[in-house]
Formats: structure tokens, sequence, C-alpha cells
């Protein structure tokens, strides 16, 4: 069987994980990357760049105020994100789920474009189910993190806007990756994504420490959610919070901010 | 208009008025300080309300101080609402080519108790209302609070709770505006000021 | 790319200023003091256009001598404050404005009382218990609004401080390793090492 380098054109119509001719036609377009319709012109990065250059009057604005972080800690990973989204000033919602629940062990975080974070992350659940039904064993993070990014790189230049963390726990333990819309990849024990992710930093790089309990992580990660609501106009709402285990993740809570405000932290001061 | 972040309403009740904002200042997306003065008493039965750029806010309350306390050495006597509204609009107007950016609200009692509020844009289009006056980053939202939440001839207590409900809702929808509130009530016995708990973020 | 912290305690203020003069991506010198002196107890930390700032902060000093020469009498952090903002508003909307932000903080050198006033180059000004400018506000104000408390003591004061320098150190791409902060009590104004 002649070597197949498909895989190299990443994002585009072939799909590296499937031999083709194993498949019927129909099976393989219901397991087929995705592939979207492009400017049918010769060079569609720069055909689309008075729509995706930041400068460009015309340029297409996606929501984009966000507070999302994650860190690693000795119990494992701690993921807490805002809900808010707004188009302009306007808040569109206060109740937005910005974690996203690839599968019972993969979580990932939603900042930039919310159409976009949730496609790609949909997306990248379905490939995660059809690893392991190949391969009889979970992916691990660092892979699914990893055929996300080549998915998105696909697409690079086109508009694409996501800023995400994927966490999870696998053979190797916790596992936390930064992926965004650029291609940019990065494993590290503490992120933060989005507008209010400045003023989250200033509250964990301040309280964090690897050997921390679960309790006073989970109050670290909501903290520094609090405060970055606080300041950050694009930022608020309620705060949810995860936190991932050996077992797989489990929903910590959702509070809301004022009420946070006025009955535990303002009180304080 | 929308670089600081603003909400301001004004509302007419029956022999009294109430006006109300937010309490942020901010730049952009930042939040500076949620203790910012955008309503200013000129006397107890007349108060205005800034809503727009903060300099031009600061500023603009001096120049009213200044025009007002030079108003009342000359004449002996408080201003009226009517005559505060062109006053402020001629104010307003003096700067036709290079604008203040702030639309007042001004809301006060006549001299026999009638009720007043009005409006303006930044050039000093003047707006008699009959109901309620908006203006700041909120102001669509304001609108819709007002629109359904106002009814004619509110007493002093019913229009404080109306117009503390427009303002913390319509506010709860805009990211530049909130972080506390005020609302003033005049009515012929004097002004009373309290202060609203809102969402801090 | 430059930093304005300002912090009020129970009886000072503590300012403190990155001491780096870069022109584009040349440091043209450490070590630089972006503060003036207003008087014997209020102190003014400035950032801006390079010429400007210096410029207007001269300005603001020398007219506020003049003034207290002319009316023999010391003017109050707020007097202060409220002239050098109407001075920014002003120069605003002339020709050629001053692009200048600002910290102006004093104490009240009867009643020990301290005060801060937050301003930028608009001329928006007010009155803060911690503030700060340039992209430390996006990191320092979270800190500040976790780690402030009212009627701190100096060094409860310099403690915090050190947190935001901390967090400045290891977040901020433009490594700002010099800062000058001074601290301005009932005694006066004078530099403390950090």
């Amino acid at each position: 069987m002649p070597l197949n380098l498909n895989f190299l054109n990443a994002g585009r119509r072939e799909n590296a994980l499937l031999e083709t001719g194993d498949f019927t036609a129909g099976l393989v377009d219901s397991v087929d990357v995705p592939n979207f319709e492009l400017p049918a012109v010769a060079n569609p990065v720069e055909f689309l760049h008075h729509q995706t250059k930041e400068a460009e009057s015309c340029r297409i604005n996606i929501a984009k105020g966000t507070t999302t972080l994650a860190f690693k800690y000795q119990g494992g990973v701690i993921v807490c994100v805002d809900s808010r989204a707004t188009a302009g000033s306007y808040i569109a919602s206060g109740t937005v789920k910005k974690v996203i629940e690839i599968n019972p062990y993969l979580l990932g975080t939603m900042a930039g474009g919310a159409a976009d974070c949730s496609y790609w992350e949909r997306e990248l659940g379905r490939r995660c189910r059809l690893y392991e039904l190949r391969n009889k064993e979970r992916i691990s993070v660092a892979a699914a993190s990893k055929l996300l990014c080549n998915m998105v790189l696909g697409y690079k230049g086109m508009g694409l806007s996501m800023g995400t963390m994927v966490t999870g726990w696998d053979k190797t333990g916790p596992g936390l990756v930064y992926v965004d819309s650029d291609g940019q990849r990065l494993k590290a024990d503490l992120f933060s994504v989005g507008s209010g992710s400045t003023y989250a930093y200033g509250i964990l790089d301040n309280g964090y420490h690897f050997d921390m309990s679960e309790e006073e992580a989970l109050e670290l990660g909501r903290r520094a959610i609090y405060h970055a609501g606080c300041r950050d106009a694009y930022s608020g709402n309620t705060i949810n919070v995860y936190s991932v285990k050996e077992t797989g993740w489990v929903f910590k809570g959702n509070y809301d901010i004022a009420k946070l405000h006025w009955e535990l932290y303002a009180p304080e001061q | 208009m929308d670089y600081n972040g603003a909400a301001i309403v004004a509302m007419k009740g029956k022999n009294c008025v109430a006006i109300a904002s937010d309490r942020r200042f901010g730049v952009q997306a930042q939040t500076v300080s949620t203790n910012f003065k955008k309503i200013f008493e000129v006397h107890p039965q007349l108060y205005y309300g800034l809503g727009g750029l903060a300099t031009d806010v600061l500023t603009l309350s001096e120049i009213f101080e200044y025009k007002l306390s030079m108003y009342k050495l000359r004449e002996g006597r408080d201003i009226s609402p009517k005559t505060f509204a062109n006053l402020a609009a001629s104010t307003l107007y003096e700067r036709r080519f290079g604008p203040w950016f702030v639309e007042p609200v001004i809301a006060g009692l006549e001299k026999d108790g009638t009720p007043f509020v009005c409006g303006m844009d930044l050039i000093g289009a003047l707006n008699f209302a009959t109901d309620f006056i908006v203006s700041g980053t909120a102001k669509e939202q304001l609108y819709g609070m007002a629109e359904s939440l106002w009814e004619p001839d509110l007493g002093p207590e019913d229009l404080f709770e109306i117009i503390s409900q427009t303002l913390l809702n319509a506010q709860d929808r805009d990211a530049l505006s909130g972080w506390g509130g005020v609302v003033t009530v005049i009515t012929p016995e004097g002004a009373t000021t309290r202060y609203l708990k809102s969402r801090m973020d | 790319m430059e930093t304005l912290l300002g912090i009020v305690g129970k009886d000072y203020t503590l300012l403190a200023a990155d001491a780096v003069s870069a022109r584009s991506i040349v440091v043209m010198k450490r070590g630089e003091d972006k503060s003036r002196p207003l008087n014997d107890h209020n102190l003014m930390v400035f950032t801006g256009e390079p010429g400007d700032a210096v410029n207007f902060a001269e300005f603001i000093q020398a007219n506020l001598k003049l003034y207290e020469i002319r009316n023999a009498t010391p003017l109050s952090t707020k007097a202060i404050a409220s002239y050098t903002r109407r001075e920014l508003a002003d120069s605003l909307r002339s020709r050629n404005s001053y692009a200048v932000n600002l910290l102006i903080g004093g104490v009240d050198p009867k009643t020990k009382t301290p005060e801060l006033y937050w301003m930028d180059y608009l001329g928006a000004m007010v009155k803060v218990n911690h503030g700060a400018h340039g992209y430390a506000a996006y990191f320092c104000s979270s800190v500040f609004d976790r780690h402030w408390k009212a009627d701190m003591s100096l060094d409860e004061g310099i403690a915090l401080l050190q947190k935001c320098l901390h967090e400045l150190r290891t977040r901020l791409v433009v490594n700002q390793s010099v800062f000058i902060v001074k601290v301005v009590d009932s005694n006066g104004i004078r530099e403390i090492q950090v």
C-alpha cells in the first residue's frame, strides 16, 4: 500500500487518521475532517484580509471578552471561567457555559469566538472518540490538544478566533495545554486566557503554590475570576468551577459574582 | 461617548422628580474607580447629571458651578430648571465645532412645584420630556426599562423604586456602566439621596 | 510601557514609578526619576510622551510654587490635583496638548490624612485608595483589590507594593527592573529602597 501523506495537508479534505478505501463513500463523508467552503480564489488568506485584519473597518468582530483560567496543583487541575458574553458593550448573556465537556476525561475552555470554540472542541470530542474506538485506549491530553491545534492551523489567517486550554487526566497524570487559533500550543502549570486574564494572573501568581489542598486551589481559582470580573468590563456574571482528577472531571459549582461580592468578599474588607 | 461609560436617567412623578446614575469610572474595559460623581446639585430643587467623556463631565460641572454662582450673585435668587436648561444648552452650543462629549440630563421642580425633566445632545439640542430622559452608554437599555416600568403620577417612594429598578436592570446589561448606583428624589420638601447596592462586575 | 503605582496607607501615600527612560527599542537611561515634589507634602509621579511629561510636571511645579509664594499658603492635595486636572483638560483642547498620565499623592501635615489622585492625559480624575497607570494597571489592579486594606502601616504598604512589582516582573513582557519609590507623610517626602 502506498504511503498516505495526506495528513500533511492539515485541516484540508483528506483525513490523516483514516485509510481511505476501507469504508463506503457515505461513511467516509460522515467521519471525514470537516472542510469548509473557502473563497474560490488562488489565495483565500489574502482574500479574507479585509475581514480578518485588526485595522480593517469591515472586520468581522466576534464576542471576545472573557476570563478563563486553569492550573495544575498536587491534586490535579482546577478550571475556572466566567459566564459573560458581550456584543460590543452590550451584555448579550450572563449564563454562557465556557467550559466545554469534551468527554468525561477532557475539558476545554472557551475564549475568543464562541462559535469557533464550541465547534472545534465538539469536533475534537468526536475525533477523540474515534481514536478511542480504533486504539482501545483513551487519547492523551497532549495528543488531543495536538489534534485541535492541527485542525485550526489549517484555517490559519482566515479569521478563526480561539484561545483554549485543554485539560484532562491520562496515563502520564494531569494534563494542561494551551492552544490558540494562531496555532500556538503550550504546556505549563498555569494559564489564564481572555480580556480579564491579566487581572486573574495578578491573583494567581501571588497565591499559587503547587502543594496546596484542593480546597485552597478551588478558592484561588474562584477568587481570581472574581477579581477579573470586578475590574474587566467584559468579564463577569457567574463563575463555573471544575476540578480534574484521576477519575475524570467534576463540576464543582456555579457562583454568582454579585453574591460572592456582597456575602463573602466585600465584608472581608 | 463610550470611552468611560455611564448610565443616567431622570423621571417625572406626581409633584416630584428623580434622577439616578451609576458610579463607575473606567477607561474602556478597565474599571478604575467605583465612586465617580455624575450627578450634581444646583440647589435642593434642581439636579443635573452628565454622561459621556469623564474629563468633560468634570470640566463642564466646574463651568456650570461658575456660571450658576454668577447667576445667583447677579440675580439674588436660585435659577429655575427651565432657565438652567437653556443655560446648559447654550453652554454646549458655544462649542458647536469642538463639542464637549457630554449629554446632560436635568431634573427639578419649578417654583410652583411642577415637575421638570429635560435632556439634550452634546451640542445642546433640548428635549423637554413629559415622562423620562436617559443618557450614557446604557441609553438603549434604560429606554427599554423606563418604557416598560414608568407610569404617570408616581409618588416619591414609588418613583424611587421605579427609577432604581430601571437603572439597576439597565446597567446589568451594559458592560461599561454599573458598579453601584445613586438616586436622588426631589420633592417640594427637599431632596433625598440614596446609594444603591448593585452587581460589582 | 511605563508604570506608575500608588497606595494610600494609614498616614502616608506611597508612590512608585519605573526608572527606565526608553526611546523606541533602546533604553536610554536607567535611574530616571519620574517624580516631582509639588510642595513639602505633595508629590507627583508622571509618565507620557517624552518631553511632554517632564515639561508639564515642571510647569505645574513652578506654578504651584508661584501661587504659594504669592498667597503665602500651602495648597492641599485636592487643590493641587484640581488645578493640575484643569490645566490638563484645557490643554487637551488646545493645538498641541500634553499627553501625560499622573498620580498625585500627598498628606495633610496637620490631620495626617493621606490622599491619592489618579489622572489620565484627557484630564479625567478620581480620588482613589490605590491606583496604577500603564500596562501595570492590568496586572496590579486585582492585586490591590485583593490585598489593600484601610489603615495599612508603612511596612504593610511596602509589602503590597512588592507583591505588585513581583507580579510585573513575572508577567509583563518588558522587564522594568528599576523602580523609584517615594513615601509622603507628615515628615515630608523621602525615597525608600524596595
